[in-house]
């Protein structure tokens, strides 16, 4: 799981802005995961959470993420629900192959744990985002292609299938539509093992903030179940010199 | 009486309202739990909570009051202020003041170095975590170097395990061989800064392990049993003879000297945690007749090492737990080794609606085990319903098969606010 990152991230963000018709699939992908997105961010995510009956759920989380080089650390403050308040949750993401650091902070505890992230399929909150839909995925873990070229509510964009090459993996492939101006992704598919389709998240807001993209509002539909997520982010500020000492210990007892 | 707690309510509520105008942050929580024994019927538990929290957060203090109100039965009230303290944050350290729960270690559902917050054991081990854990009147420092914190903390006035009462299902009669008489003039240890507890811990948050290691000058949470015996003389038999006429017991808190650690890490997506603390100058029951007060001082040492899993999306714990007495003899009462398992089991359904436990202490060495299946269904974000069991079985000597007659089913309704 990752925080202020996560729908940009999940969607496959950003690139080096280059319309060149004969850039390969990895290159797009790749362009799409080198994007500036600023060294710190700070936001308040309020998930919504709707099913088939029409019944809503909300998720508010204040996160804060800092990107310190080989490491990104990020910190989620839950705000609501009532029984999930003032718990927190601290991510530790490494550039290299190392699994990533992930402690939670339960109130009633009074204790923060070490948890496992080898968790990555599970539902985050019961959300239709898995834990590995909102975090950051290594480029090389899946082969991309280049199926064409299309145009997704007036703006052009690449369509790239990504193959993951461990057969164990959740999707057998995603289909992501990728804007050629910015290189943010703005529809992404998810198929099962039978490659019948699964999840379509949707863009459905960008913003340019500190002169850098952000995704503040996406749509994630689980078609086979009809259930839908909607993550708004609000309050969001880049660049504004988040001390590394908000990701500890100290900070997720203490909460925001 | 009745326009008494009219008037209380109203007071209550002024303040509360008082708080909202303050932006105090209110939150807490209202519970019904009922529990009904499978031997023979009876409402075991019939107890109504509430539970509030007050919280002020400011850049530089923090402010928390946390009341709690039991109802039992039908009319037995029982408050406590479960916490009530001040923050004081500085640029390298924290104080906190005033009444607090502290907690300690990595183990999950035993207390090793978890020493600082005595026990409620009134309800046995049931209460859930937070609730089984009294506060403690305290100053605690905490000051931060990097990713490590030391801790030192210092509890002026002792408070010991709270034990069930003599008219509670849970209350266990110990067995004895002549009628005994409690004295408690020697239990109570009075707050001065001679007799208060002192805590130091280093802990450290890393990539690659988290660690704790501490220490303890504090008080035995359990008192020591000084047993005198009083005789008489058996005039019916010639020659007359002297038979066990009485136990004058006086129970009496010592001081207890603890040293231990902890530590948790992730390996290839397991989490391997362990714990361990070494007891000094314990006090313990024996038999040996020239034992003044029927007592013996070791030490002794008690650790657990367990291990978190996932199979799949079903979360698994498991930890092995034992307590090890040093120099032991065989004329004391409690068992040189006593090993102890506990099992955890849980997983979530219906999108975090509906959530299965099963969690278990096993006593090895005395082969009983206090089984506790749950099914928690959440109606929406605020209302839950809990349907469970708590299930003893095994040897009756084990503390978990002494309760075998309080095995039930359970259920317990509560609303988030």
């Amino acid at each position: 799981m990752k925080t202020i990152k996560i729908i940009i991230v999940a969607v496959i963000v950003a690139a080096s802005l280059s319309a060149n018709a004969q850039m390969t699939g990895r290159e797009i992908v790749e362009n799409v995961y080198t994007r500036p997105t600023g060294d710190d961010q700070t936001s308040i995510m309020t998930m919504t959470l709707t099913n088939k009956s029409d019944q809503t759920r909300v998720r508010k989380i204040k996160q804060y993420s800092k990107d310190l080089g080989d490491i990104e650390k990020s910190i989620m403050f839950f705000m609501s629900p009532a029984d999930v308040k003032n718990t927190s949750f601290m991510n530790w993401s490494y550039d290299n192959d190392k699994s990533d650091d992930q402690w939670i902070y339960l109130p009633a505890l009074k204790r923060v744990k070490r948890i496992s992230s080898d968790s990555k399929s599970d539902y985050f909150m019961g959300s239709d985002f898995t834990y590995d839909d909102l975090g950051d995925r290594k480029l090389d873990a899946d082969a991309h292609k280049l199926l064409k070229e299309e145009t997704v509510d007036n703006q052009e964009c690449y369509v790239v299938e990504s193959v993951s090459k461990d057969e164990d993996y959740m999707y057998s492939k995603t289909i992501t539509w990728i804007r050629k101006d910015n290189y943010v992704g703005v529809k992404k598919e998810f198929y099962d093992e039978d490659d019948d389709l699964i999840k379509i998240l949707s863009i459905k807001g960008i913003k340019q903030i500190s002169g850098l993209w952000i995704v503040t509002h996406s749509e994630m539909k689980s078609v086979q179940k009809n259930h839908k997520t909607v993550i708004k982010l609000t309050d969001i500020k880049v660049n504004t010199g988040v001390s590394t000492s908000k990701f500890s210990e100290r900070m997720m007892t203490r909460g925001i | 009486m009745n326009i008494r707690r009219i008037i209380i309510a109203a007071i209550a509520i002024l303040f509360v309202v008082s708080l909202k105008a303050q932006n105090v942050d209110i939150s807490g929580f209202a519970r019904t739990y009922e529990g009904v024994t499978f031997k023979d019927g009876d409402f075991a538990i019939i107890q109504q909570t509430l539970n509030l929290n007050f919280e002020k957060r400011g850049e530089k203090v923090a402010f928390k009051a946390n009341p709690m109100i039991y109802t039992y039965n039908a009319d037995s009230v029982y408050f406590t202020m479960r916490e009530i303290y001040m923050d004081l944050y500085f640029d390298n350290f924290d104080l906190r003041l005033g009444k607090q729960q502290i907690v300690w270690g990595k183990a999950d559902g035993v207390f090793i170095t978890d020493i600082v917050s005595p026990l409620n054991l009134s309800e046995f081990l049931l209460p859930d975590f937070d609730e089984i854990r009294i506060g403690v009147i305290a100053a605690k420092l905490d000051y931060y170097i990097g990713s490590g914190t030391i801790e030192a903390i210092l509890i002026p006035q002792f408070s010991p395990t709270i034990r069930p009462a003599t008219n509670s299902i849970w209350y266990n009669e110990p067995s004895f061989p002549a009628t005994p008489t409690f004295d408690w003039s020697n239990s109570e240890i009075a707050p001065s800064l001679a007799n208060s507890e002192f805590f130091l811990k280093y802990s450290q948050m890393t990539s690659f392990v988290d660690f704790e290691i501490m220490g303890g000058y504090t008080w035995d949470d359990n008192p020591t049993m000084h047993v005198q015996k009083e005789f008489g003389m058996d005039t019916s038999t010639m020659p007359p003879k002297p038979y066990l006429k009485g136990l004058n017991i006086m129970p009496e808190h010592h001081r207890l000297t603890v040293g231990g650690g902890s530590f948790s890490s992730e390996i290839k997506g397991i989490i391997l945690r362990g714990e361990a603390a070494y007891y000094n100058g314990k006090y313990f029951q024996t038999e040996d007749q020239n034992a003044v007060d029927a007592i013996v001082q070791k030490d002794y040492l008690n650790y657990v090492i367990g291990l978190d899993f996932n199979i799949g999306s079903v979360k698994m714990s498991t930890q092995f737990i034992q307590k090890y007495i040093l120099d032991f003899d065989n004329k004391m009462i409690d068992d040189e080794i006593n090993n102890m398992a506990t099992f955890l089991i849980h997983y979530d359904m219906l999108r975090e609606t509906l959530h299965l436990d099963l969690f278990s202490y096993v006593g090895i060495t005395n082969n009983d085990a206090l089984i506790r299946p749950k099914i928690t269904y959440d109606f929406d974000d605020s209302f839950s319903i809990l349907l469970g069991g708590n299930i003893f079985v095994g040897d009756e000597d084990g503390q978990f098969g002494q309760n075998k007659d309080n095995s039930m089913i359970y259920t317990k309704l509560k609303y988030n606010f």
